[in-house]
């Protein structure tokens, strides 16, 4: 547990408090808010939540506190949390009471999303977005850029805005690290070194209807198979160095939405949501508009030092 | 990525958000290491087996009054029935009623759609997906394990 009186310590948690916790630009606070609550609303508008609700109870594997239920919730409950959770993450993106829309999106769609991994299996695409919404909920997420902000005064960098922003960057770094490490811990070197991938995505095109021809390139190479697992794996291990270089992320962030983009065309998976997850989250959104923006006055909410550890 | 506070800077994080995130990350570090699935909260378990060439897996199939058997189209099927999968490694392990209930949800669904169901069938395959006839992988090896008929309380093993 952290202390609590905020004064600086020594040895490397006292240096990983001081970076969670140092000060942050809002403005980064609200593009993040805007991003994930935006992808949210368009997870909730295409989701697969009226079908689940008609499935029959016998199918009904359920997870989590949905383990209370003996089938999927009912259509009309179904229906109800969908349109609540939409709309208020609609609202959440524009940032129109942040503070109680933000966390009712979440509620609402807690609920949901449990049902997708409902099926027998953990369904990790849309449980990222979750977990990254999570440190945002009570945060002032919704300083600038938003309506709320209109009636406000103008929000300046401080610590308020810096650590919902880099605690959902350690839950993504984390994610993908620990991907990494449950593949050495139950598969060992052989899921690098043996034929595992070229069984993996042979497998998988013979499921699809017509043989897939990006999962039968890498599968009839043996060679490549093994770079391709090896890459794989060294991306998901190596993820956390982003936390520590921030300048990584020109290379890592790339390297996971190309690992998404390959299983999606490979094996028709989709992690899309998981993708987009990371660029959200790792972008400095602010920075790349006041790139396109070009040399200017100083924007609103940005008259403060930006943390050297959020520039890239 | 360390940082210093100057004089006159402002105030530090406040308590309750310093305990917010440390017992959140703690979490979700624990479920992380331990792989425990504690939903949201997970283990992420992402294709963490390495596979052999020889896979075992089951399919289900319905069966007409002629005799003649069809793969239960599971992709094509509303997404309530996508868990087929995960259903068939388990299938054995259900009470009997749970079985007769989920080939009852199957022949409906098949039915539903224009199918004739006069009983389901289940297979135990073992595939080997080194073996490939072109760009199709050979046919898996099957056992019928389980057959579940109209008004029958079980499965039939």
């Amino acid at each position: 547990m952290p202390p609590a009186d905020g004064r600086p310590g020594r040895g490397l948690p006292a240096r990983v408090e001081r970076w969670l916790f140092a000060p942050g630009d809002p403005r980064r606070l609200a593009a993040v808010r805007i991003g994930l609550c935006g992808l949210l609303a368009a997870r909730l508008a295409s989701g697969p939540y009226p079908e689940l609700a008609t499935q029959p109870p016998a199918l009904f594997r359920p997870i989590s506190f949905l383990r209370l239920l003996d089938r999927m919730p009912s259509p009309e409950a179904v229906a109800a949390l969908q349109a609540l959770a939409l709309g208020a993450a609609v609202l959440a993106t524009v940032g129109l009471l942040t503070r109680f829309t933000l966390p009712v999106a979440w509620l609402a769609a807690l609920p949901l999303v449990a049902m997708t991994s409902s099926l027998g299996k953990v369904v990790h695409n849309d449980v990222l977005l979750l977990l990254c919404l999570l440190p945002l909920l009570p945060s002032r997420a919704g300083a600038v850029w938003s309506l709320d902000a209109r009636l406000r005064p103008v929000a300046r960098p401080g610590p308020a805005f810096g650590w919902p922003v880099r605690t959902a960057m350690v839950v993504v770094a984390g994610a993908y690290f620990f991907s990494g490490l449950a593949k050495l811990l139950h598969a060992g070197p052989a899921w690098v070194a043996s034929d595992n991938l070229r069984w993996v995505l042979y497998a998988a095109s013979d499921a699809q209807p017509e043989p897939n021809p990006f999962a039968l390139f890498v599968a009839d190479r043996p060679l490549l198979a093994q770079l391709v697992a090896a890459a794989t794996l060294a991306v998901e291990l190596g993820f956390p160095l982003v936390l520590w270089r921030p300048r990584l992320a020109w290379v890592l962030v790339p390297a996971v939405v190309a690992m998404h983009a390959g299983i999606g065309l490979a094996m028709h998976l989709d992690y899309s949501a998981m993708a987009a997850t990371v660029l959200v989250v790792f972008v400095d959104w602010p920075a790349l508009a006041d790139r396109l923006r070009g040399p200017g006055p100083e924007p609103a909410g940005r008259s403060g030092p930006v943390p050297a550890e959020e520039r890239r | 990525m360390e940082q210093h506070l100057s004089p006159g800077a402002p105030e530090p994080a406040p308590r309750w958000a310093r305990w917010f995130v440390g017992v959140y990350l703690a979490l979700f570090v624990v479920c992380g290491v331990a792989g425990l699935e504690a939903w949201p909260l997970t283990g992420w378990r992402l294709f963490a087996d390495a596979r052999q060439a020889r896979q075992p897996g089951f399919e289900a199939v319905t069966v007409d009054r002629a005799g003649r058997e069809t793969p239960i189209p599971f992709p094509d099927l509303p997404a309530g029935y996508r868990g087929n999968v995960q259903i068939l490694k388990g299938f054995a392990r259900l009470p009997a009623g749970r079985q007769a209930a989920v080939c009852q949800a199957w022949a409906e669904v098949v039915r539903d759609r224009g199918g004739e169901v006069a009983e389901v069938r289940i297979y135990q395959t073992v595939t080997d997906v080194s073996q490939r006839s072109g760009d199709r992988g050979a046919p898996p090896a099957r056992s019928l394990r389980f057959t579940c008929r109209p008004g029958s309380a079980g499965a039939a093993g």
